[in-house]
């Protein structure tokens, strides 16, 4: 293709790199079909089932292609720069959700694997790590190795727990891997330690890596744009159910509560590589009183995880999660009023939704925002029956 | 003909959420009736759309029972409609306060007639469930903006009540959500501390405010209230009182600052036990003692239950 060629549209440069997703004997239909394809991306987390077991406490490892197939451009302003973005909102929007989780970061280029940053609860920490490497424009080069990364993540992920949800995602932009050995001997290494792979490919299928995801029981996606993209990181930012195999846990943490000193004030653990701030407010840990000057934060003295009940509060929406509604047709000529908004719905020019526990009528605008943002349904929670 | 560029148009959504639960103690005692509340209301929203041309409200009624908007952009379409008919184009915006006052008057008595109906199982106003319909109802005007309009929104609480016993993550979900989505929740309480109200200030950055006597609501509204929550900072206005984020155990209710979470529920204990209370689920009792076995030579007091 001419590198100087214009494209007119942001999505262009996806739907030829998704060919195999869209219906290529409809090729009038395209437009429509990548709509499609980003519509159901919007309304995957409404379809999740209400009472599984969730994994609260995660071990995530990402690894991050850093092939020189990073440098291409069909991502804005390139495939680097825009998983660069979209993967620092990642850590911070899993921290959020995710308030007793850990994450670690590896990268892959010049056909070998390197752990950027180790297993924690600090996103500071890699946020710093990422900006150091993958930040730099000049990181990406060589070809990728899967199956090098996945060992790196196996070897840590081995000695952990039986509690916890372990899960790899690899976002790749390389159309192969240059693998020492055989990967199906990996595969089974992570099946036998319920780990699960999940993949965001920006390119396009590749029959390996599909067989990698399905084997592990994770999720294998191709992108279309950087929207697209975005969507499935969100995705994937919740829990997700835990197997069976796997125990629960009680995980020691310290709830500090911010207190003021009299001077003279001391220094923060949190900020020490910086000489400390100086402060009369911080939070100190309730089993070694270290200072600290934010939460949450891992205390560096003893390990115990800091937080405020605050970041528990954060992710207890996943516990009690909001059953889909359902689409109903009302007689042509009626009118209805969205329970959420007070939009009045035009029937039949519009959708009506129901939620079958509080007999409201929702609009399509309320009925996905109240199961991907809200969490919580408007005519539900006037009713006083419910536990939570 | 098509303007080339669209213009630039700033607003502001200011959503009220108006407590009349009657079992508020202001309102038994007969010491402020809600009609005066409710004039204080309609002065206040009135003011907030003189600051701006292109500035929105909406006034929601809560109680135990139910939330419900008695004011909103469906009312404000019946007003266009009407004085598009009578040949008033535009109508004045004079005219336009008059019907607010009228809609919100005769909203309100059905909402109340309503209300009177059933009774109240509850003493708690459903606050969830209406800062709940205020999100959805923002979100929706905010999917609806002219090419080239930026509109801020936020919402008010005026509340007399004392209980705590809305539901706890419902609200909090809605308060993260407010959070996330830069709409900031002040709270006016005319009498007592609310707990939960103080938290969705803090959490959304918005202003809490109790009246140290019970005169001069549309004063307090208008001095602390009016400006948006971003230009707050120049006014010399109450700050928000401290709070202590420290949990409440699940086995003893008492204030926790070592606790032990439940994996699958985050349920805080104070002690380790064998079992969740909540979710039934079986502890491994060994998997509670380290969380990360650090290189550093650790410090921590091993718990072997
Ligand atoms: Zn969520
Ligand atoms: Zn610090
Ligand atoms: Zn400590
Ligand atoms: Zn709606
Ligand atoms: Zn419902
Ligand atoms: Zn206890
Ligand atoms: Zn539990």
């Amino acid at each position: 293709m001419d590198e100087t060629e214009v494209k007119e549209y942001r999505w262009e440069g996806g739907y030829e790199k998704t060919w195999e997703e869209v219906k290529e004997d409809e090729v009038g239909n395209v437009e429509w079909s990548v709509k499609e394809i980003i519509e159901k991306s919007k309304r995957l987390l409404a379809t999740r089932q209400p009472n599984v077991r969730l994994g609260m406490m995660r071990h995530l490892f990402v690894i991050v292609d850093s092939s020189n197939s990073m440098v291409e451009k069909d991502l804005k302003p390139t495939r680097q720069l825009c998983t660069y973005k979209l993967l620092q909102d990642f850590i911070q929007d899993y921290f959020d959700q995710n308030p007793i989780s850990q994450l670690g970061l590896i990268t892959t280029r010049n056909s070998s694997a390197e752990r950027i940053s180790e297993l924690s609860g600090n996103r500071k920490y890699h946020l710093e790590e990422l900006k150091k490497t993958f930040g730099d424009f000049n990181y990406c080069n060589g070809l990728m190795s899967v199956q090098n990364s996945l060992e790196i993540a196996l070897s840590v992920m081995k000695m952990l727990p039986s509690h916890t949800s372990k899960e790899i995602l690899i976002i790749g932009s390389s159309l192969s891997s240059c693998d020492p050995g055989e990967i199906n001997t990996t595969i089974e290494m992570l099946k036998t330690n319920n780990i699960r792979v999940s993949m965001i490919h920006l390119a396009a299928e590749v029959r390996m890596f599909r067989h990698l995801c399905n084997e592990t029981k994770g999720k294998h996606n191709v992108i279309v744009d950087d929207v697209h993209f975005k969507h499935i990181l969100w995705s994937l930012v919740e829990p997700v159910p835990l197997p069976n195999s796997v125990d629960a846990s009680c995980v020691k943490m310290g709830f500090p509560q911010e207190l003021e000193q009299k001077p003279p004030f001391t220094t923060c653990s949190c900020h020490l590589a910086e000489g400390g701030k100086l402060n009369a407010k911080g939070f100190f840990c309730p089993q070694c009183n270290s200072k600290y000057c934010e939460l949450p934060v891992e205390c560096k003295c003893c390990g115990l995880i800091l937080v405020s009940s605050l970041h528990l509060a954060r992710s207890l929406h996943h516990l009690v999660p909001i059953k889909p509604f359902i689409k109903i047709e009302l007689e042509e000529g009626s009118s209805a009023y969205c329970y959420g908004c007070r939009k009045r719905i035009k029937v039949p020019a519009e959708n009506v939704y129901f939620c079958e526990s509080c007999k409201k009528h929702y609009c399509d605008g309320c009925d996905i925002y109240v199961h991907n943002t809200l969490h919580v349904c408007p005519g539900c929670a006037v009713k006083r029956d419910e536990k939570r | 003909m098509q303007s080339e560029t669209p213009k630039k148009i700033f607003s502001s959504l200011l959503v009220i959420i108006l407590d009349v639960n009657p079992a508020q103690d202001t309102l038994l005692s007969g010491e402020i009736k809600l009609s005066s509340i409710l004039s204080s209301v309609v002065a206040f929203a009135n003011s907030h759309l003189m600051l701006r041309t292109h500035n929105k409200v909406a006034v929601l009624a809560s109680d135990p029972n139910s939330c419900d908007f008695i004011y909103s952009d469906q009312d404000e379409l019946d007003f266009k409609k009407k004085t598009v008919s009578s040949c008033k184009m535009g109508g004045s915006q004079y005219e336009l306060f008059s019907h607010i006052d009228r809609s919100i008057k005769f909203n309100i008595v059905k909402f109340l007639k309503d209300a009177a109906e059933e009774p109240h199982m509850s003493r708690d106003t459903v606050f969830g469930a209406s800062c709940a319909k205020a999100l959805c109802y923002i979100n929706r005007l905010q999917s609806n903006l002219f090419p080239g309009e930026t509109m801020n929104s936020r919402i008010l609480i005026i509340s007399g009540c004392d209980n705590e016993g809305d539901k706890y993550i419902r609200c909090m979900n809605t308060f993260f959500t407010a959070q996330k989505q830069n709409v900031a929740i002040d709270v006016c309480s005319l009498t007592h501390d609310v707990t939960l109200l103080k938290q969705a200030c803090y959490i959304t950055e918005g202003s809490y405010f109790r009246m140290p006597k019970l005169e001069g609501l549309l004063l307090y509204l208008q001095w602390i209230f009016l400006t948006e929550p971003s230009s707050r900072k120049k006014l010399v206005i109450p700050l928000a009182p401290q709070l202590d984020f420290r949990p409440f155990c699940f086995c003893h209710g008492t204030l926790t600052a070592i606790g032990f979470v439940c994996s699958l529920c985050l349920t805080i204990y104070c002690k380790i036990s064998p079992i969740c209370t909540t979710c039934e689920a079986v502890f491994k009792v060994r998997s509670a003692i380290a969380v990360k076995p650090k290189k550093k030579k650790i410090k921590t007091t091993t718990v072997n239950n």
